[in-house]
């Protein structure tokens, strides 16, 4: 087990340190401390998102919702933030909140049996659609972001981005859950194999459940970040952000068919997608490209994981057939 | 619930969703004097144009058990391309037929990495999504092309002389009767059914599982080019955010008109009251002045609401079942799941 995941982080890592190189070649500038922060403050938010999505991919399903949940919780944060209250009162708000949404995402899918993409996008519906009854017009600017906040976003320790900090921490608590808890191996277990995992006696309700009230929880804190990266928040914060979660999964190596991937390997996925974002700026493209190379790479990397998935498969039964 | 149960086991959602049509119209014209009138039936027949075109191809789809996220920045992509080969000289219609060709284009491509690189559909198409809106951008930047030719737009615009019908109500009508007899009474129909039920058995059968979904994803990109030239000539404007979140709303419209997220199920009737049941609370929601946020509102709920409603009436009644025969063991629940 520890091989196998060792050889499926191991390729995409590869690529994300070439490609920055051969981009640092083109652009000395990116190849620098100041590149570094770019790119790890640039993807700071996805990083953060990815530890949400990752729990939910890996059990075969798939959490569309948290794009407007992370924009929601940036805007109740930063309202409450600018009518005075304080800033863990007003982080406690925007985590409730997310739970609250990942909790009825969970209601719906594990014990309503209900497909989460279906779910999941309603979910992004509602939660949108009320966020821009609330918020309307409403703009929150930078000055009423709270202080530690904005703080966080503008300095650094050590050279990297206290909001990359954060959100690499969080990927180290979900990933070790995930490793070593056997409610987080529950998770894989649900992935790959539903039925046996009833069998096994693994409480897949519950567990499903749970884990989609943690992603919601977990883009809940994200809003923190999101109104601290960007100093600002309104209706249309962290929309279609959930795309390219998905896309830093997915290159990260964690299988959209369940079962398999890391919090590790989506991260470097996330940091592939950025780095590729800047280097494309650094190399004088349009930024207009972004969207297509996250689309691309995004097809790019579940074509690769069928063809080698498709290609172990085949050594598998070979070897059985010997 | 029971009530429910049987209202699906016996007349059918599809009739339902009819009914609530009928429930919706009488109340709507209760509730305002404007709702039931003749040109605010030719406002919501150009509201819901371009969902309707788009959900004929994709209730073709889920039933068949495929899904297609990236039909609105198709949509868009489409637009766009007319209004960038237009913006460059080439005449109007001219561009249209690019536009089409474009619409092709797209359903080829996700077609081509569904089914002959064996991918998931949800997957590739979010990709697709994102790719197809990225092209929107790359294309036209962020300046939309406004100055379409007058007499394009004014087909977009304007009632067909003499009636309250808007000029798209011409494309829409006969769209809809062909895609109503497709599904319900010719062999692709039935294939559609069959390749949603079990792909693998319809193989054996004999039908070309692959070759069949393939031209159901080209046949999407044509419809969506057709949507895309409706809403072009609406808004008299080409502009890359074109038609964000049609995609879900199209879904849900599916959805909640029967078909089974599942493949397999559904009717072209539900579907099509759906849509328009989705367009009357839509016109019934603004006449009151509720605000324009309110239709993300109802379709999430409705979305919501149509995978909801019967899974929980499935539930009942397995349950009730299960109390009269011998107790089933809870791993047949946990394998319908799948």
């Amino acid at each position: 087990m520890r091989n196998l995941l060792r050889i499926r982080e191991l390729p995409i890592a590869v690529v994300l340190v070439a490609f920055f190189s051969i981009a640092a070649l083109g652009n000395h500038q990116l190849f620098s401390f100041s590149g570094l922060h770019d790119l790890l403050f640039g993807s700071s938010i996805i990083c953060l998102l990815v530890s949400a999505e990752t729990l939910i991919i890996v059990m075969k399903h798939i959490d569309l919702s948290i794009g407007s949940t992370i924009g929601f919780a940036s805007y109740i944060i930063g309202k409450n933030a600018s009518n005075g209250h304080g800033l863990l009162y007003c982080l406690l708000l925007g985590i409730i909140f997310g739970l609250a949404v990942g909790a009825v995402n969970g209601l719906l899918v594990a014990y309503f049996k209900l497909p989460s993409l279906v779910v999941t996008l309603g979910t992004l519906y509602l939660v949108r659609g009320l966020f821009n009854q609330v918020a309307g017009g409403d703009f929150i600017n930078s000055d009423k972001v709270p202080h530690v906040l904005s703080f966080m976003a503008s300095h650094t320790f050590a050279k990297i981005p206290y909001l990359f900090i954060v959100a690499f921490v969080l990927a180290l608590i979900v990933g070790f859950y995930m490793r070593n808890f056997r409610s987080g191996r529950d998770l894989y277990a649900i992935g790959s194999n539903l039925p046996a995992a009833y069998l096994a006696g693994i409480k897949v309700e519950k567990r499903t459940f749970w884990a989609f009230t943690a992603a919601g929880g977990i883009a809940g804190l994200g809003g923190a970040l999101l109104i601290a990266r960007f100093g600002q928040a309104q209706a249309n914060s962290g929309l279609g952000i959930e795309l390219g979660v998905v896309a830093a999964c997915v290159v990260g190596g964690v299988a959209i068919a369940g079962g398999i991937g890391t919090v590790f390997g989506a991260i470097i996925g996330a940091l592939l997608l950025q780095t590729i974002v800047l280097a494309l700026g650094a190399l004088g493209v349009s930024q207009f490209w972004q969207g297509v190379v996250n689309g691309a790479l995004l097809i790019a990397a579940i074509s690769l994981d069928k063809v080698l998935s498709s290609r172990s498969q085949r050594t598998q039964i070979m070897r059985v057939s010997e | 619930m029971n009530f429910l149960t049987r209202i699906r086991s016996s007349i059918g959602w599809d009739k339902g969703v009819g009914a609530l049509l009928v429930l919706t119209i009488v109340i709507g014209s209760l509730v305002t004097p404007d709702f039931a009138t003749t040109s605010n039936l030719g406002f919501v027949v150009q509201d819901i144009g371009e969902i309707m075109i788009i959900a004929l191809p994709m209730t073709f789809l889920i039933i068949a058990g495929e899904i297609d996220l990236s039909v609105a920045s198709a949509l868009s992509l489409v637009s766009s391309s007319i209004g960038y080969s237009f913006a460059h000289g080439v005449p109007f219609g001219w561009a249209l037929v690019i536009g089409i060709l474009v619409g092709l284009a797209t359903g080829a491509l996700n077609g081509f990495l569904v089914n002959y690189l064996g991918l998931q559909s949800l997957a590739v198409t979010i990709g697709t999504m994102g790719l197809f809106r990225g092209l929107c951008f790359v294309l036209l930047g962020s300046n939309p092309v406004n100055q379409l030719p007058d007499f394009w737009t004014g087909l977009g615009i304007n009632n067909i002389p003499g009636t309250f019908l808007p000029w798209s109500f011409l494309l829409i009508a006969p769209l809809v009767i062909i895609a109503l007899i497709l599904l319900h009474f010719t062999r692709i129909g039935r294939w559609t059914f069959a390749a949603g039920i079990s792909s693998e058995a319809a193989n054996f059968a004999g039908i070309p599982v692959k070759r069949f979904k393939f031209f159901m994803y080209v046949a999407t990109g044509f419809m969506v080019s057709l949507a895309a030239i409706v809403y072009t000539l609406r808004f008299a404007s080409a502009s890359p955010d074109s038609a964000m979140g049609y995609e879900l709303t199209t879904i849900a419209a599916v959805l909640f008109g029967g078909v089974s997220i599942a493949g397999g199920f559904g009717t072209m009737w539900g579907v099509i009251f759906s849509v328009i049941e989705l367009g009357a609370i839509r016109s019934v929601l603004q006449l009151v002045n509720f605000s324009s946020n309110a239709l993300q509102i109802v379709s999430g709920s409705l979305l919501l609401f149509s995978v909801a409603v019967p899974k929980v009436a499935e539930m009942l009644k397995a349950r009730r079942e299960t109390r009269v025969k011998t107790p089933t063991p809870s791993l047949t629940s946990s394998r319908s799941v799948e």
